[in-house]
């Protein structure tokens, strides 16, 4: 634990480091003697040179609570223990603190005491980790500690961890796991867990010697349906094959069993997976091509530059979380509400940046929609370079705030959080958009002026500023977009450039002017695709996607929803 | 407005260009090296690279500034018949490839020997392509087909406009990603390149390089008339018609889709012959030919060059494309800035394009007058609320 | 104003200097990377390289006693400009020699203009081999000197079953296919190997993260990536979102290196592994003064020259080592010849900050290859270091 906080420690300030030390001190006399035991063993096992010796110092660590230990054998794995040699002494095996001060050096922390290693004058040395010699391991080593670090971690404070390692043992079948896995069942409160804990039992049990152990194993498999014992129970079918007086027809007949059911499983939860990925495909469509649908399908504008739009948006969020880095510093709990304030941001520069497009360009071509296509195609090669010119070249990082990253895992079937995320915000902007386009004075307006510009000038509407208004939304609603899909990829400067087709394929298939008609298109492209993609590939089903919509539109020209007018040019 | 007969000027324009491009250049190009006058082969490509260009210009013309189809997807017709001469292209180079068999080297390390036993690893639809004629052929009638096909859906079903424009895009978007994946049998990402020789011709002789301008430069002028007896026909009224309202055209008892389809083709085969003739110049076809910005960027060529206009597009996609080969040269951080640029003034000020420019000043100058001659005098339209 | 006047005299005489410089005692070198479009993200760093590169030569008396003068041009991640520039460097310019080129796909567009005018072009990034030009120096990593150790890796580590998912292009499927004729001669059976590919700018990971998850249930499963850079941020998202981690499952990505990594969310990658002939985090002492002298450099360096967050990686070490290598062997040929210096390249060494590297007949490189894992802060932790490998581009040579 100790570790694990000094891991968070920023570096620099001189304040912190000192404070943080106190708070240290503090904490290393409470720990109690035991612990010091332990790390007395550690520390001998990083320092003997003999591997037999090391191994079974190190596995006699595999049962300790202490989570430096824990901390230390991954650093040892991964060589980044270093060994201090004081002469005349004994050697002194540390870590380095996770910061490093403006020279690049950082404090070594002892782990035999938990303190950083002082020199004769009681300052703390200061270390460059490329000038340091790692302690030594050797593959062998390492997997015994791989091994120690698992059973370590089945008693992990995270329940996640726990179940990641329940399931990592399971599968090395290795029956010397057992009596650790039936004493953490027993304790064990977590579904997810104990069933990771029962699945790695009966994994592990399927090589077991007695015939009615391996039935057990085999129906307990089956009842979980578990995915991860599938490979097993066919390995174990394979191996019947060649020498079948060890499997009886009980036996034969229950790993069948089991395997139709798992692969039953299987398929459910694939089927459930296909359609969840296929919303969430359509959201992130829905959400990309909803400012399309406003400026073009309400005010007949070919906006290229709404991938642009959506580029800015996702800036924007960059900027935002940049920010929040600054005032709260990264992983706080400050920096995870970064995102809610990047949304409006977000919506705000757009609609800013749409603002001037539209009264320095556009605005100029309202009756000329072809050459509006020309000139915010134009717009957009300029905002793409600026960006460039601003931000670099390469994409930029954005990370996402805790709140968003992870899943829920229900029946075998993962529900990622930034997924769902995207679904509900796709659901609430387009109920937004639905009730300021009809239940607004300017929705009014804009419906209006989209039936027939001329009629809603002489009744009075001020299509100046509605225009503005309008195209103000839609931008600002590209860039909400944009911020959105900072969450599930890139941002870079041709962001906008890889949605752009598929924004104008949703507003052209859902038909013009209408909102449920984007839902519409949106839905039936996103789930199209999602269900082809696992038989057809990515690629073709891509293909697949637009040529089907090319034919759809030979049925029904106008798209799905077609604002029927009375009108001859439509 | 247009007559029948080509007008005095054009007579020796023409004159002026094909000398200059059938007789000044390659015999620049011939002279010696050490001639102060002497003019590289790789300049001489270049010119030939962008005489391609403005065939490719004057078919998206012929479409946008004639007919009012903006087409996004011309570059796909272009490739077509790239990819048609690059299979002759390819087959030809024997075994001069890495792996000194008759087999071209994609074909080798993608194991199509495997997918294709019967044929030795050629796909069957790569055998006629030995032949110069039916690669010759299939310049024309591969693309003719694609856009009847295109052409019958859409205009059958009354696509016009902005959807128009956007379905091509999706139609080139759709073939470019097509033509991306390996198991396409067109070389994936890579395309076809490393071609040797051309009709028995060394492809990197200076000679066959003189020739394959020449060719370029005869192509330029034969399209250019052609679409110059195109437009100042009958047709070309209809055309226009179209272009300027298309339903009192067909109240009037014309067959719009039919005439769009037409013209929809003769674009294509026009862009595919420019494509083919690009592909040895510059020894390279691959997918990323298709993809959609290069088609807008033919637009632009058009739209700088002055649409509704013969000369404008080719003026246009010289004019853009000398100035890339520069800009890439000296300023390449400000490349996109220009285009970028280019395009929005272009439409916002110039809708005429270079080729309109003096009409507008001249509507500019007659305003100015009549202004200051009667402030009581009804003010001129602009020029693109002219009819 | 005071100030400005002696700032234009000195300018003045610079370039007086310069003007009478070239005429003499500069031998002009080209680089062909795009500096705008989709590859300028990898490429610039490449260019950077070279300028520090040629610096650093030309500090210590430049080559044959001639400065080393860069003509760069920029051919915009556009296949026919490159022909088109690459034309121009040998014809206008005459250049010695040529530094240039990512993709494979430009490679492959400027090859004929090379063989035609017998240029010189030093190749230095990662590629699937199946090419053999004379005119060009392939200094990059072969499939045997990247895919191969890698998947050994993965076999010795355990894992039985592998998941090839790569970007729809030809270095993917060349790798792939190799890899799955190498898995198989190891013993792994069809079933346990996965092929997927995606297309150009995929952005939806959803479905085959999926997949991955279901086929790794088991345990003892890795995936093998091709994907190119800017498909990776989408994909490890979706990777770490549905659960999936290093330790369940790694990933072993080819085309991420730590100048990759400057773009991506690392914390999403901490684990996944990566293997190249060079990594930043090398500690030999001509690595170390490699970094500190290219961060020194950079302080100092012309305008244009992103100076933020700079890294090395693979990709700029082997370009850099090219223009060692050609150094060295012009130096052997006492001329610019291409014939000559061509003749002169094979049995060239360099003590190359990842450790001694040679040129060898076929125009690539033995060079040493190492396993890293990567670490939060975008750097690689060396886990294995496998020694020389010779460099071999045709595959059947090495696949038995």
């Amino acid at each position: 634990m100790i570790l694990r906080r000094l891991n968070n420690l920023r570096p620099p300030t001189r304040s912190t480091t000192v404070a943080a030390l106190v708070w240290l001190l503090c904490y290393i006399f409470a720990i109690p003697l035991s612990a010091a035991n332990h790390r007395a063993v550690l520390v001998q096992a990083i320092t003997t040179n003999d591997v037999a010796v090391q191994a079974d110092l190190i596995n006699s660590l595999a049962n300790v609570p202490d989570p430096i230990i824990e901390q230390a054998l991954t650093a040892w794995r991964q060589g980044s223990v270093y060994l201090y040699e004081p002469e005349d002494q004994p050697k002194v095996p540390f870590l380095l603190e996770a910061g490093t001060d403006a020279t690049g050096k950082s404090r070594g922390i002892d782990l035999g005491t938990g303190e950083f290693i002082k020199d004769a004058a009681g300052q703390p040395l200061l270390f460059t980790a490329a000038d340091l010699t790692a302690a030594d391991t050797s593959s062998k080593l390492r997997r015994v500690i791989k091994t120690t670090l698992d059973l370590l971690a089945l008693s992990n404070l995270n329940p996640n961890v726990r179940r990641d390692a329940a399931s990592k043992l399971g599968q090395e079948q290795n029956a010397d796991y057992l009596p650790h896995f039936r004493e953490r069942l027993a304790n064990e409160k977590f579904p997810e867990v104990r069933k990771a804990l029962t699945e790695a039992i009966a994994i592990t049990e399927l090589l077991d010697e007695k015939a009615d152990v391996r039935l057990g194993a085999v129906r307990a498999l089956d009842q979980q349906r578990s995915i991860p014992g599938l490979d097993f129970l066919a390995r174990l079918e394979t191996e019947a094959k060649t020498k079948p007086q060890a499997f009886s027809l009980d036996l034969l007949n229950a790993i069948h069993q089991a395997r139709i059911h798992i692969e039953r499983h299987v398929s459910t939860s694939n089927f459930i997976e296909t359609a969840f990925h296929g919303f969430s495909l359509s959201a992130v469509l829905l959400i990309a091509a909803l400012g399309l649908a406003i400026t073009f399908g309400l005010m007949g504008i070919i906006n290229m530059a709404h991938g642009e739009m959506i580029m800015i948006g996702a800036y924007s969020a960059y900027l935002t979380q940049n920010l929040f880095i600054k005032m709260f510093g990264q992983g706080t709990r400050g920096f995870d509400f970064y995102f809610l304030a990047a949304l409006p941001f977000s919506f705000l520069t757009a609609g800013l940046v749409g603002i001037l497009l539209e009264r320095g360009i556009i605005r100029h071509l309202y009756k000329r929609p072809l050459e509006s296509l020309l000139a915010t195609w134009g717009v957009s090669l300029v905002l793409q370079q600026t960006m460039r010119t601003i931000f670099g070249a390469a994409n930029v990082q954005v990370y996402s705030p805790s709140w968003l990253t992870g899943n829920i895992n229900a029946q075998d079937v993962v529900f990622a959080y930034n997924r769902l995320f995207v679904i509900a915000f796709a659901i609430a902007i387009v109920v937004f958009t639905w009730l300021l386009l009809t239940k607004t004075s300017l929705g009014l307006q804009v419906r209006a002026l989209m039936q027939n510009r001329q009629m809603a000038a002489c009744m009075g509407v001020r299509t100046d500023r509605v225009n503005m208004a309008t195209f103000a939304f839609g931008s600002g609603l590209a860039g909400m977009a944009g911020a959105c899909l900072s969450q599930i990829g890139n941002i870079g400067p041709s962001l906008g450039q890889s949605h752009i087709v598929d924004c104008f394929m949703v507003v052209v298939l859902g038909g013009v002017g209408n909102l449920q008609g984007t839902v519409s298109a949106a839905l039936g492209i996103g789930v199209t695709d999602q269900v082809l993609q696992p038989h057809l590939g990515a690629v073709l089903g891509k293909i697949t996607v637009l040529a089907a919509i090319i034919l759809f539109l030979q049925w029904r020209p106008a798209g799905l929803f077609a604002t029927r007018g009375r009108g001859l040019e439509g | 407005m247009m007559k029948k007969t080509l007008s005095k000027a054009e007579l020796i324009g023409l004159a002026v260009a094909g000398v200059l491009v059938f007789l000044v250049l390659p015999l620049l190009n011939a002279l010696p090296e050490s001639h102060p006058l002497h003019l590289t082969t790789f300049t001489l490509s270049l010119l030939g690279k962008y005489l391609c260009y403005a065939v490719l210009a004057l078919s998206v013309d012929l479409l946008w500034g004639y007919t009012g189809l903006l087409s996004l997807g011309q570059c796909l017709f272009f490739s077509l018949g790239g990819y048609a001469l690059g299979m002759y292209l390819m087959l030809k180079i024997g075994t001069r490839g890495q792996y000194h068999t008759n087999l071209p080297d994609f074909m080798v390390f993608l194991e199509f020997p495997k997918r294709f036993p019967t044929t030795g690893g050629l796909p069957p639809h790569w055998i006629p392509f030995q032949h110069f004629w039916f690669a010759a052929a299939a310049i024309i009638w591969v693309p003719a087909v694609v856009a009847a096909i295109f052409g019958f859906l859409a205009f059958r079903s009354r696509i016009k406009g902005v959807y128009f424009s956007i379905l091509t895009q999706a139609l080139t978007y759709a073939a470019c990603l097509m033509f991306f994946r390996n198991d396409f049998t067109f070389g994936g990402n890579n395309g076809l390149t490393d071609f040797k020789e051309i009709l028995g011709f060394d492809l990197n002789a200076a000679s066959t390089r003189r020739g394959l301008f020449m060719a370029t430069a005869a192509l330029l002028i034969i399209t250019y008339l052609v679409c110059r007896w195109l437009t100042s026909s009958r047709f070309g009224k209809i055309q226009r018609a179209i272009r300027d309202s298309e339903n009192r055209v067909l109240f009037s008892g014309y067959a719009t889709a039919n005439f769009k389809l037409f013209v929809f083709v003769v674009a294509a085969i026009i862009a595919s012959i420019g494509g083919a003739l690009f592909v040895p110049q510059v020894g390279i076809i691959n997918p990323s030919e298709m993809a959609t910005d290069k088609s807008l960027e033919a637009v632009v060529w058009v739209a700088v060059g002055g649409r509704g206009t013969l000369i404008g597009p080719i003026l246009g996609a010289i004019g853009v494309n000398w100035l890339k080969s520069y800009a890439t040269h000296t300023v390449p951080e400000y490349w996109l800035f220009i285009l970028g640029a280019l395009f929005i003034v272009m439409t916002l000020f110039f809708p005429k394009g270079i080729v309109g420019i003096p009409s507008q000043v001249r509507a500019l100058k007659a305003r100015w007058n009549r202004q200051s001659v009667s402030v009581a005098a009804p003010a001129a339209l602009s020029p693109e609320e002219k009819p | 104003m005071k100030k400005l006047l002696p700032k234009i005299l000195s300018g003045a005489a610079a370039l007086a200097l310069a003007l009478t410089a070239s005429a003499q005692d500069t031998v002009k070198v080209g680089i062909l990377h795009s500096l705008s479009g989709t590859m300028a993200i990898s490429e610039t760093s490449l260019k950077d390289v070279l300028l520090f590169t040629f610096d650093e030569i030309n500090a210590k008396g430049g080559v044959l006693g001639k400065k080393i003068e860069p003509v760069i041009v920029d051919p915009a991640s556009n296949w026919p400009l490159f022909a088109e520039k690459a034309e121009g460097l040998l014809v206008k310019d005459k250049v010695a020699v040529v530094f240039g080129c990512w993709t494979s796909v430009s490679r492959k567009s400027v090859l004929p203009v090379f063989e035609k005018y017998n240029g010189l072009l030093f190749y230095p990034v990662q590629y699937e081999g199946e090419e053999l030009s004379k005119n060009i120096f392939y200094t990059a990593e072969a499939v045997n000197q990247q895919a191969v150790p890698a998947v050994d890796y993965m076999l010795a580590d355990g894992k039985k079953k592998f998941y090839l998912v790569g970007s729809d292009y030809v270095y993917p499927r060349t790798t792939n296919k190799i890899l799955k004729k190498y898995l198989k001669s190891k013993g792994i059976a069809d079933a346990d190997i996965i092929e997927i590919y995606t297309p150009f700018g995929h952005t939806d990971y959803q479905t085959i993260v999926a997949e991955i998850k279901k086929f790794s249930a088991g345990g003892k499963a890795c995936v093998i990536s091709t994907l190119n850079g800017d498909t990776n941020v989408p994909f490890f998202k979706e990777f770490a979102n549905a659960g999936l981690t290093s330790e369940n499952c790694p990933v072993v990505s080819f085309s991420l290196s730590e100048d990759e990594f400057r773009s991506l969310p690392t914390k999403d990658l901490v684990g996944h592994l990566g293997c190249w002939t060079y990594f930043m985090s090398l500690t030999t002492p001509e690595n170390k003064k490699f970094v500190a002298d290219f961060k020194k450099w950079l302080k100092t360096a012309p305008a244009g020259v992103d100076r933020n967050n700079r890294v090395t990686c693979s990709p700029m070490n082997l370009s850099r080592t090219g223009v060692y290598l050609w150094k060295q062997a012009v130096e052997k040929a006492g001329s610019f010849d291409v014939d000559k210096v061509r003749e002169a390249l094979p049995g060239q060494t360099f003590k190359a900050p990842e450790g001694k590297v040679t040129m060898q007949e076929n125009h690539h490189l033995i060079n040493p290859v190492f396993i890293g894992e990567t670490m939060a802060n975008g750097q690689f932790k060396i886990i294995k270091s496998l020694g020389p490998v010779a460099g071999e581009p045709f595959s059947d040579k090495f696949l038995k």
